[in-house]
């Protein structure tokens, strides 16, 4: 039955140890077992999610919400302070597109070092580069250093690695916001495609790309799952509360994730 | 202000927060072998990266890989020069003239800058490959890898140079000289679990670089680098070989230029010791993993 099942959380949180000072970092490494030397700052609480194998879940939420952490928790960059977390399958998570790119080295060597960090092999990888390659679309600037290389490419390259590591499971931060109007269209083809057997989470700001994309939505708001139900009816419900929000600073408070919001003007 | 809001924060916070169960326990971080097999899952990347690091050593000169050849070449030739005819030798490394003198100064140095190198990286390792950690499923243990296999590359260019050195000098080489990886081995060991505890210890703070630049250089002269063992008082040698490095470089000299085997009960203690503190530098990186991630 978990076996139908790609990704289960359960009461997940995270918190983040703030330190009022850098010798407190320290004093917790040696003495973290006796005393707490941070205060928490919890980005993430009560999560419980369920993504079964084959879906496609849009993630929704304003910039701080706590949606990036929840795909690094999903994929284990960062460990969950608590709550039960179950994947199944391999993972290619496609986070900030590009960023792990060594400029000094061609695309070629690029895409070898990404698929081993996917977990490929290195024949596999090479046997793909063609493919890589061609779905990147950048023609022979896959043997040019990547620090040639404009954002866009970059973010080509990078998709495309990821589009080849056979994964079962993909988690898509933000990343077709870089493309250019073909290139996106050719990503969307694709992930259209790898539906089919694949799961898929994807972040976005773009509700048309959600809405197109994904059967069902999640809204992250404070850190919490403020609601979660069919594409339509979450998005309208999230372009709502959007239309009425002011951008300010009070979106960004560090003990918003603990509380209910802060009676107004309380600073 | 922001002070107070995080004191708030922290208080209640705290006292509501769930407890902490375990979370997906790392299912292969225990266990006394669990440094080796992590290295063999990730063996296709650990070999990638360290290609990475290679190739990106020496792209942009003209002279490429002859530098790691010129730069030991050049430094035995300096300690040649400056121990044959500008200082007086130390009475005991004289036995066997100078030619041997700077042989035995080389492997000290070989040794030792390995280490130094090491010592120096290891606690910005993890900084360093701060987009990879963050952003994509990366196992960061293997670092401590590839740096360890990296600084083996480049003492092993060395050691080429010297092997030659020594057969132009002396004609021959020791037979003993097989035996050496038998010292390689545990000194490699040593130097992984030392590079995972420094670099979990240096992704909290950066003072354990500058800690590293302040105590290193004075390593060098408690290190048997331009003496040997034998040259210092009998009743201070005991305290010598407590310097795991000091072991190693003896070791490498006993079958390097002596011909002759270590002794057996050094080499035992040697093996253990390394063996521990690989496996205790694994332990101390895998007990801060868990917030490595959201300090660097």
């Amino acid at each position: 039955m978990s076996s139908d099942i790609a990704i289960r959380c359960a009461g997940l949180g995270k918190a983040y140890q703030l330190y009022a000072r850098r010798t407190d970092r320290l004093k917790q490494v040696a003495f973290g077992s006796f005393r707490r030397f941070y205060q928490e700052y919890w980005v993430l609480r009560d999560i419980n999610l369920e993504v079964a194998r084959g879906e496609c879940v849009g993630v929704v939420g304003h910039n701080g919400a706590g949606k990036t952490t929840l795909l690094q928790l999903l994929c284990g960059i960062t460990r969950p302070t608590c709550g039960e977390l179950e994947v199944n399958g391999r993972l290619a998570p496609i986070l900030a597109l590009g960023s792990g790119f060594v400029g000094d080295i061609s695309g070629r060597e690029n895409a070898l070092l990404g698929g081993a960090m996917l977990g490929l092999r290195r024949a596999e990888i090479l046997r793909r580069l063609p493919a890589i390659g061609e779905f990147a679309g950048i023609g022979p600037f896959i043997d040019q250093p990547v620090r040639l290389y404009s954002s866009g490419m970059r973010s080509r390259l990078a998709f495309s690695i990821c589009a080849h590591a056979d994964a079962d499971i993909m988690l898509i931060d933000e990343a077709l916001a870089v493309g250019d109007a073909v290139f996106r269209r050719k990503c969307l083809r694709f992930l259209e495609a790898f539906r089919r057997f694949g799961t898929l989470l994807v972040v976005s700001h773009e509700d048309d790309q959600i809405a197109a994309m994904c059967d069902r939505v999640v809204w992250v708001d404070d850190g919490r799952i403020r609601a979660s139900g069919s594409a339509a009816e979450i998005l309208a419900l999230y372009r709502e509360a959007t239309r009425r929000d002011e951008d300010n600073g009070s979106r960004f408070r560090f003990d918003s994730a603990a509380h209910a919001p802060a009676p107004p003007g309380a600073d | 202000m922001t002070g107070t809001d995080l004191k708030s924060a922290g208080s209640t916070g705290g006292s509501r927060s769930p407890g902490r169960r375990g979370v997906r326990p790392a299912d292969d971080s225990r266990g006394l072998l669990a440094p080796f097999i992590l290295a063999w899952r990730f063996r296709e990347l650990i070999v990638a990266m360290l290609r990475r690091e290679l190739a990106e050593r020496f792209r942009h000169t003209i002279f490429g890989w002859a530098w790691a050849v010129i730069g030991p070449l050049v430094s035995l030739a300096i300690y040649t020069i400056a121990f044959t005819g500008v200082m007086r030798l130390p009475v005991g490394s004289a036995r066997g003239g100078t030619a041997n003198y700077a042989l035995s100064t080389f492997i000290g140095l070989i040794v030792f800058n390995l280490c130094a190198e090491l010592c120096y990286r290891s606690p910005l390792l993890l900084h360093e490959h701060a987009a990879y950690i963050k952003t994509s499923i990366f196992p960061s243990e293997t670092l401590a890898w590839t740096a360890v296999m990296r600084g083996f590359t480049y003492a092993g260019i060395s050691l080429a140079v010297l092997l030659v050195f020594a057969l132009a000098i002396n004609g021959t080489l020791q037979p003993t000289a097989l035996l050496l990886p038998l010292v390689i081995v545990p000194l490699g060991l040593m130097l992984l679990g030392l590079v995972w505890c420094l670099a979990a210890l240096g992704a909290f703070t950066r003072d354990f670089a500058y800690l590293m630049i302040t105590i290193v250089p004075v390593m060098m002269f408690a290190t048997p680098v331009f003496y040997r063992i034998s040259d210092i008082p009998e009743t201070l040698r005991p305290l010598a070989y407590l310097n795991p490095l000091a072991s190693a470089i003896e070791m490498a000299r006993n079958l390097l230029i002596d011909g002759a085997l270590p002794s057996a009960s050094l080499y035992l203690a040697f093996l253990v010791a390394a063996f521990l503190v690989c496996r205790g530098g694994y332990a101390v990186f895998e007990r801060y993993k868990g917030i490595l991630v959201d300090v660097i």
